[in-house]
């Protein structure tokens, strides 16, 4: 399976353990559309919270590869990288892409 | 969206700027800067404070107090957070995320934070970055009935009736103003106790704090002390002023004071001392160090103070006077179970944190 399948099949898996903490109707749909954080954002501080450190954790466990999102570059970009699940999705395609070259 | 880092060099330019105050909503108040900047336990170039800005205006800020904690002969910086806030209308642009991190950043994942609201706690617990301390046991002493206030906060339209409660309240505290009477008659809890009060920490207290705070996670001593009782972040005042207006957290109450005691008995040697806060009717013992078999003793002067300066409710967080309070039998309305929780980031996770004693008024809580 190529890399942005498998990061959008992890993100995927980070949306199914958040939205069992949410109630039925503020559910997560799982789509590369859904918005994140921003004006049409889905996710509070916590939620977003959470998302990085699920996100961080599947990463590891799902791609076996480490991956952080809490440093000052992403900081710096919060509202393009966690605009939606597919901008997520390139981001840490991106670094993980980055991570291979270096 | 713009995110500021201010040292605590930073913020002594801060203070002395007109733009930075200018915002409708503050970040921190002037007196709370000056406390910041004075921290003895800081450096220069330590974050203090982030605040985010959208449009020239704040959307959410995060306070963080440096501070250092003891274990065995090791010490560690770390900072705790404090005044975490974000703008209700930003709640999905991911302020409160990148306040959070960036304070981890800065402190190399080395962050503490003492007590939190329920949305705080929420985060630090969502981060997955932090762990809990087992929490300390205290007790809230009701030492006056004060019901007008509890009743017309759930009533408010009985508040015609404010004067009657009042008179109601009143003889029911004379009542137990009596009971209180005869009690000391007959146990004189404070017989051979003397105390001084102090408003710096002089070279006996100092050496008698050093003696008894070796136990201590953050072994306070004489600058800290200092630089608690004259920088307090809640100022006494009869009415909120226009900063208070514009600062999300508190920055005055109606009485607040912190009150330093060294404790004597009979012989000239020093046998405690305590820390004492006093916020409006309550008092808290903040940091206290006597030795076990002075308990009891110690117990009697903090209830005499409290009666003395007619406080309503008397909190304890000290194991030992929290133990002692079932065997001192002072006559009072109630006594409650109170928790207060310490969490720590991750990174702490080597270290032996719970073998050392944490106060009532470790981290930020002292200032409260």
């Amino acid at each position: 399976m190529p890399m942005h399948a498998k990061i959008t099949q992890m993100l995927f898996s980070v949306i199914d353990e958040l939205n069992q903490l949410r109630p039925p109707d503020e559910h997560l749909a799982k789509d590369l559309e859904t918005p994140i954080a921003g004006d049409s954002g889905r996710l509070d501080s916590a939620g977003l919270i959470n998302l990085i450190a699920v996100t961080e954790q599947k990463a590891a466990a799902e791609l076996g590869r480490p991956l952080l999102l809490t440093d000052d570059r992403t900081l710096s970009q919060v509202n393009q990288v966690f605009r939606t699940l597919g901008t997520l999705a390139d981001y840490i395609h991106l670094r993980l892409s980055e991570k291979n070259d270096g | 969206m713009e995110i500021k880092a201010f040292t605590v060099a930073d913020l002594k330019t801060a203070l002395v700027s007109e733009d930075f105050w200018l915002t409708k909503t503050l970040p921190i108040t002037k007196h709370r800067a000056l406390s910041y900047s004075r921290n003895p336990r800081a450096a220069a170039d330590d974050l203090v404070l982030l605040v985010a800005y959208q449009d020239n205006q704040v959307v959410g800020y995060l306070g963080i107090l440096p501070d250092k904690i003891f274990s065995n002969d090791a010490v560690y910086k770390l900072g705790w957070l404090t005044s975490w806030w974000v703008e209700p209308s930003c709640a999905t642009a991911g302020v409160g995320a990148i306040l959070l991190f960036k304070a981890l950043n800065a402190y190399d994942q080395y962050i503490g934070v003492s007590g939190s609201s329920r949305e705080a706690r929420k985060a630090l617990q969502a981060s997955q970055r932090f762990m809990a301390l087992k929490p300390l046991q205290g007790l809230d002493i009701r030492l006056r009935l004060n019901v007008t206030r509890d009743i017309l906060r759930g009533f408010p339209a009985l508040k015609i009736f404010r004067g009657l409660f009042k008179i109601v309240d009143g003889m029911l505290d004379e009542v137990m103003g009596f009971r209180r009477f005869f009690w000391q008659r007959r146990k004189n809890p404070c017989q051979g106790l003397t105390f001084e009060y102090i408003s710096a920490i002089d070279e006996e207290a100092d050496r008698f704090i050093q003696r008894h705070h070796q136990q201590d996670l953050t072994r306070k001593g004489k600058p800290d002390f200092n630089w608690i009782m004259n920088n307090p972040w809640i100022l006494s005042a009869p009415l909120k002023d226009a900063a208070s207006k514009k600062y999300y957290f508190s920055s005055r109450a109606d009485r607040f004071s912190y009150l330093a005691i060294k404790v004597f008995e009979h012989h000239p040697e020093m046998m405690g001392f305590l820390l004492l806060k006093v916020r409006n009717d309550r008092m808290s013992v903040v940091f206290s160090y006597f030795e076990n078999r002075h308990a009891a003793s110690i117990t009697a002067a903090v209830f005499h103070h409290a009666l003395v300066m007619n406080m309503s409710i008397l909190s304890l967080y000290d194991e030992r006077l929290v133990a002692s309070i079932s065997e001192f039998g002072c006559p009072c309305w109630s006594t409650k179970k109170k928790s207060r929780g310490f969490s720590f980031s991750k990174a702490f996770a080597d270290i032996p944190l719970a073998n050392s004693r944490m106060q009532g008024g470790d981290g930020d809580l002292v200032f409260y």
